[in-house]
């Protein structure tokens, strides 16, 4: 460890001295430090007492008995040329450093010290950690630095460099560290170069379809060994459901908010409403549920379903409803919102018209949230209209599918589009708003893939990876036969409606026959054909 | 499990966006084509999950007046129920559930209707209370405002420009409302062709969207025909000619119709968050419009006039002739709010220093407007008597007959830290027979309790007046909120020093014009009260009079004191003033002495000093009372309790989100993940499992070695041992809740990985 240390503190120390370099390379050693080599000297047992200029003279006296003159002569040169460059002066240093490193290494490996040798051998070392720079510790280290003579060369570009790479090797310990306050831990984890994750992906793992999910998560649900656990814990909400009631009628509005679906929750606190609303017995209330989760949300559709609940002509803005239940005094309305933090939901102008909406003495207001930043989605003004108590209701339910897509939301998280339009219905959905011969085109088409599937699967029996592709110039044909078209500019027109829907694909072959196929799989066409015969 | 097979019954509605929910299958066909399938009442499959339905049809069959509990849905019973319910309690104005029993289903149905009632008498007072003060606190800038509009200065100076009232409310946007609302009402009130339209930058986005709804609102204020806008528009064309709903014209061709002078006022509620280019068209176009329709416009502003202005260009602020009003901050009116609603003799409950304490901190810390905190104290009133079984005590006499206490109630008392501290003191004093009877003797009891009421009283009035004397003399450094809490805290002891109540210096500091003035106050709150705090002043003539006697003798003291001294020509000061001590320094053979020397005072002097020890010593008799919790029985009367408000009002839903992922043990009770501990074990949940992995990984998570791990942990080599394709579902499954809770998102850093969102 302590090798290691050093090096990495070693450049930002000399990094000032680089900058600074003087003209006179005799300067150098004396601008380094003052302390640390007076301190050594007086730590020998034989002090030398010399000055600076002695040193470097000394310096070119070993390596000259090392046969290293041409190294050591260049300094010389160049300082005394006074066109020294901070990284040559670097070179030098660094190679007097080499051989007095070496030369300490010699000396110890040869074990016998001559008094000659002895002075020699101090003032080796005192270059040596001259350029070290380092406290007392790294005396000690020096004694490691001579097992590893072949110490990195100092130039500036590939120590930087390198000191980076160790930092951060050195940051990246394998256990990251635990129980750092969360903002900690945000910037620990954001740090540029750390995200490190492995080159793994899911292409080995066959990811779950539609069909097969919901087959297996329907017989996965009787295996939950939490399910009375579950059931249990709503019953303790529902306990709750008078006290509820009670805050609902003074004029607050709720929101139950925790992991888990609410959804069933809201269902039976819709039941004990019923049989005990929050207005007064002279008073008529209505329960509205509204489904925040529903991709199709619209305002529009809210209010109207809201308006016919109140018996007001129908309405698709928020006064004249509010109006009508002020002319009604008898008529109190009960809005039970499941998860208010779906994206539909979210946008200002939707919370602004619920708050103003629950503001409304006739009218309660109980919201569900499924995720745990709904608290963003009001300002204080918005919440002093809403009145809401908050409830935790962790239920630990299941999500049903109307709620949660899983399998798409999974996809999309993954990046990756599996579904395109909604399979069998999202085709009947688009051959809907079709002209007839538009559908029997596409009818046409999914019989002669089906034909060529069968054709294809009974010649090359391993084809069934693959979409199996008709020609074009075929298909027209048979759709002239047929009276579907008459023109080949028909023809195109009905073919790029497809394209644009995605419910078809086309290419070209080898030998550039234009093919199409359809990107379904074999019973989700046969499945197409019978909705499209019958 | 129950999901699963109840999504079979309304299946159908839930993908429906709303629908209206019917309990009864029969009353299929009623309102909306919407509900042609209707949802099927969920009674017998939860049955058996409700709380002790048994025990409670038990309690009903007793006659004990049977009432309707929190979740009985048998038809019978609650036909029966709402009869008895009809009879019983005719004069209950809110609400129409009886609340449940207390003390396990045990409490009689006399009570807890006893208590409602007490609640409901309670609180409406307060609300009424506290709804006068905030439109009090608003009256001055009402005035103001409705002022400068109906002034008729802008026709002269500001010819052709736009009148503009700027209104500084203030950060706290959630007392806008009120005040918008009381400047509708006032200024609707002035004339008779008035119209208010409110624009929030929430509700208009642009330019159209501001025209539709300053149109819509404009016409539909004017009488109430229940109409839609869209049909009055068309309403408004004569000729059969029809306008845009846009379109200013019809506005104006409405009002024509409607008469003259007609006015349109637009209030911009939150001028800031507006988009500064569609203010500017607006008040461009109002300008432009101002010789057909007299537009006038008000600005909520929260920062700065000269901010605002600098956000307007120089064109549109040419066009607007304005003057500028400030509301009453939010600290003095929540002040206000306290001394009507919390100290004043009409609250009926105390609210606790510990819980008032933390109710002011929120407020000034969160900026959360006073509209948060009237809703705590209500919250605070409505825990109180809902589920407090001696709120009951707080009855009047008359309706707490003894019938009414049952035995339960009794030993609820006896379990009361300061029943049991009160019984110990007795035992300390030696006062044994009645330790004795309070500990045996139900009917003693009683007695001691229904005497508490007249207690109560005894106390409040000694608090307030305290108070009131306190806050009369204008010499405590702290606000009122700060002295009400010590109040009830520490009590009000004025020896005490240092603490909130010291004021001996410095009313013996006083100088003798000062101490005539303080005579002066503390006489007229003697004898008028002190409204805010609806304290009518001394209440017992007798103890009044004597009080006054005595002050007023003081004050013809002091004056003639004052009257001396003139005639000698000397100043009158008492030995406290600090000119009367010196400190002397004498250096007497070479050493320094320090020596206090009193000033000679006069005759007149010592007369002074010793008036203002008498003024004192009346003070201190009129002022001081004990800290709230060394009442008997005080819990009966004071609500102190932190956590349901912290609960109900701050909620920490990333908390609980964490926790219920963590440990699905703390929840769920469960004996497969009791040893789990808060680390990740294969019996938990998928989404927690996920959540653990989750809290382990960095920013960017590879989700094959999500799934790796997961599988790890749940995978057939693991002890759950479940197959590929079933680990799958699960993990698709906690995937997605997890994207739905907000903790994940798609990265396009890599592929298959997800992006952390979420550091909790």
């Amino acid at each position: 460890m302590p090798p290691k240390k050093a090096t990495n503190r070693k450049p930002t120390i000399r990094v000032p001295r680089k900058r600074q370099a003087p003209a006179d390379p005799y300067e150098i050693p004396d601008e380094d430090d003052n302390e640390p080599p007076k301190r050594r000297r007086h730590a020998d047992p034989d002090p030398e007492n010399e000055d600076e200029v002695t040193k470097d003279v000394v310096v070119s006296t070993p390596s000259a008995s090392r046969l290293k003159k041409t190294v050591a002569t260049p300094i010389k040169l160049n300082g005394l040329n006074g066109v020294d460059t901070p990284s040559r002066k670097n070179n030098a240093d660094r190679s007097a450093r080499r051989k007095s490193a070496r030369a300490l290494v010699d000396r110890v490996i040869s074990g016998a010290i001559s008094d000659d040798e002895a002075e020699e051998g101090d003032i080796a070392r005192e270059i040596y950690e001259s350029s070290e720079e380092e406290d007392d510790e790294d005396e000690e280290e020096n004694q490691n630095g001579e097992t590893e003579p072949t110490t990195p060369s100092k130039s500036t570009p590939g120590r930087k460099r390198k000191t980076t790479t160790t930092t951060r090797a050195r940051k990246r310990s394998p256990t990251p560290p635990r129980d750092l306050p969360a903002h900690e831990q945000f910037f620990y984890q954001n740090k540029p170069g750390l995200s490190k994750t492995s080159n793994n992906n899911l292409s080995s793992l066959q990811l779950l379809t539609h069909d097969e999910y919901f087959s297996l998560s329907r017989d996965l649900a009787s295996q939950n060994h939490h399910k009375t656990d579950i059931t249990h814990l709503l019953s303790l909400h529902t306990a709750s459901f008078p006290q509820w009631t009670f805050e609902l009628s003074q004029g607050f509005s709720l929101c139950l908010y925790g992991y888990g679906s609410k959804r069933h929750l809201i269902h039976q606190f819709a039941t004990h409403l019923t049989a005990h609303p929050p207005c007064q017995p002279s008073q008529s209330n209505k329960i509205v549920i509204v489904n925040g989760y529903t991709p199709s949300f619209t305002t529009r559709e809210f209010l109207s379903c809201l308006s016919t609940a109140v018996n007001s002509p129908t309405c698709t803005s928020l006064p004249p409803l509010l109006s009508h239940l002020t002319s009604h005094p008898k008529t109190t309305l009960t809005i039970l919102l499941n998860s208010i933090t779906s994206p539909n939901l979210r946008k200002p102008s939707f919370q602004s018209m619920l708050s103003t909406l629950a503001a409304h003495p006739q009218v309660y207001l109980c919201c569900t949230s499924d995720a745990p930043d709904f608290g963003l989605l009001w300002d204080s003004a918005l919440s002093t209209s809403f009145q809401f108590l908050y409830h935790d209701c962790t239920t630990f339910a299941t999500f049903s599918p109307s709620e949660m897509e899983v399998v798409d939301s999974v996809h999309e998280l993954l990046g990756r589009k599996t579904r395109r339009v909604g399979g069998k219905e999202g085709v009947a959905f688009v051959l809907r708003s079709l002209p007839e011969n538009a559908k029997s085109l596409f009818r046409l088409l999914v019989g002669e893939v089906l034909c060529a599937d069968d054709d294809g699967g009974g010649a090359g029996g391993g084809g069934g990876g693959e979409e199996t592709s008709v020609e074009y110039r075929m298909v027209y044909n048979r759709a002239v036969e047929e009276f579907i078209c008459s023109s080949e500019m028909a023809f195109r027109t009905l073919l790029k409606e497809f394209h644009d829907h995605q419910i078809i694909a086309s290419h070209k072959d080898a030998l550039g026959t234009e093919l199409l196929s359809l990107p379904f799989r074999k019973e989700e066409l046969e499945g197409i054909l019978e909705e499209l015969t019958t | 499990m129950a999901e699963i097979n109840e999504m079979g019954l309304f299946q159908e509605d839930d993908h429906r966006v709303a629908y209206i929910f019917t309990a009864a299958p029969t009353t299929a066909t009623t309102a909306s084509p919407n509900t042609t399938a209707t949802a099927t009442t969920t009674t017998t499959t939860t049955k058996g999950a409700r709380g002790r339905p048994t025990k409670r049809r038990k309690l009903l069959k007793k006659g004990t007046g049977a009432q309707q509990l929190d979740d009985d849905d048998d038809d019978q019973d609650t036909t029966r129920e709402q009869q008895l319910q009809d009879g019983q309690d005719g004069e209950d104005g809110e609400g129409c559930t009886q609340w449940p029993r207390l003390f396990d289903g045990a409490e009689s149905v006399a009570a807890a209707g006893l208590r409602r009632e007490v609640y409901e008498s309670a609180w409406p007072v307060l609300e009424k209370e506290i709804e006068t003060v905030l439109r009090e606190a608003n009256r001055q800038t009402l005035d103001d405002v409705v002022g400068f509009l109906n002034s008729e200065v802008h026709e002269h100076e500001g010819k052709g420009r736009v009148p503009a009232g700027f209104i500084i409310t203030g950060p706290n946007i959630a007392g806008q409302d009120l005040l918008f609302g009381q400047l509708g009402d006032a200024l609707r009130e002035t004339g008779e062709g008035v119209r208010f339209v409110r624009l929030r930058a929430g509700e208009v986005g642009n330019l159209k969207g501001g025209l539709k709804r300053i149109v819509r609102e404009g016409m539909n204020t004017g009488e109430k025909e229940g109409e839609e806008g869209e049909e009055q528009v068309r309403v408004g064309g004569r000729n059969g000619r029809r306008y845009l709903d846009y379109d200013l014209e019809a506005l104006r061709v409405f009002m024509q119709q409607k008469g003259k002078g007609g006015r349109v006022i637009v209030a911009f509620q939150d001028s800031e968050a507006f988009d500064t280019g569609l203010v500017g068209e607006l008040v461009g176009l109002f300008h432009s419009w101002q010789d057909r329709i007299q537009f006038s416009v008000l600005f909520g502003i929260a920062t700065s006039v000269e901010l605002f202005q600098a956000r307007l260009l120089k064109s549109t602020a040419r066009q607007l002739y304005g003057a500028q009003f400030d509301v009453v901050q939010a600290n003095a009116v929540l002040e206000s709010v306290i001394m009507a609603a919390v100290a004043g003799t009409k609250a009926q409950l105390r609210i606790g220093p510990g819980l008032l304490r933390k109710l002011v901190r929120r407020q000034q810390e969160q900026v959360a407007g006073v509209g948060a905190f009237v809703s705590s104290l209500k919250y605070a009133y409505m825990n109180h008597f809902y589920a407090n079984p001696l709120s009951v005590l707080l009855a009047d006499g008359q309706k707490l007959d003894k019938e009414i206490l049952q035995p339960e109630h009794l030993e609820a008392v006896r379990m009361l830290e300061s029943f049991k501290s009160h019984v110990e003191q007795a035992v300390e004093e030696g006062k044994l027979d009645h330790a004795r009877m309070l500990l045996e003797n139900d009917s003693y009891l009683k007695v001691r309790i229904s005497r508490q009421a007249a207690e109560r009283q005894r106390y409040l009035g000694k608090l307030l007046q305290s108070l009131a004397l306190v806050t009369a003399t204008e010499l405590s450094k702290r606000s009122f909120i700060g002295l009400y809490e010590a109040a009830l805290e520490e009590g009000i002891f004025l020896d005490h020093s240092p603490g909130p109540f010291d004021l001996g210096d410095a009313i013996k500091r006083s100088t003798p014009e000062e101490l005539i003035g303080l005579i002066n106050r503390i006489t007229a709150v003697i004898v008028d009260g002190n409204p805010s705090l609806h304290w009518k002043g001394m209440n017992s003539d007798q103890d009044a009079k004597t009080a006054v006697n005595k002050f007023e003798g003081l004050r013809a003291d002091v004056e003639r004191l004052i009257e001396k001294s003139k005639e000698n020509k000397t100043s009158l000061q008492s030995k406290y003033s600090s000119q009367s001590k010196v400190l002397r320094t004498t250096v007497v053979a070479q050493k320094v002495q320090l020596s206090r020397d009193t000033a000679t005072l006069t005759e007149e002097d010592n007369a002074f000093t010793e008036a203002i020890d008498c003024f004192f010593a009346f003070f201190k008799d009129l002022v001081g009372c004990e800290p709230l919790s060394s009442l008997f029985l005080h819990e009966v009367w004071q609500y102190d309790y932190h956590l349901p408000y912290e609960d109900v009002f701050v909620p920490r839903p990333g908390g609980t989100f964490a926790r219920a992922l963590t440990r699905p043990h703390d929840y769920l009770g469960c004996a497969c993940c009791d040893k789990a501990n808060g680390s990740a074990v294969g019996t938990l949940p998928a989404t927690s499992i996920l959540y653990h992995l989750y809290c382990e990984a960095g920013a960017l998570i590879n989700v094959a070695d999500l799934w790796a791990a997961y599988y790890a942990l749940v995978g057939e080599d693991s002890e759950i041992g479940m197959d590929e394709r079933s680990a799958l579902v699960h993990f698709y499954r906690g995937l997605a809740e997890m994207r739905a809770m907000g903790f994940v998102k798609q990265s396009k850093k890599k592929a298959d990985h997800i992006a952390k969102l979420k550091w909790l």
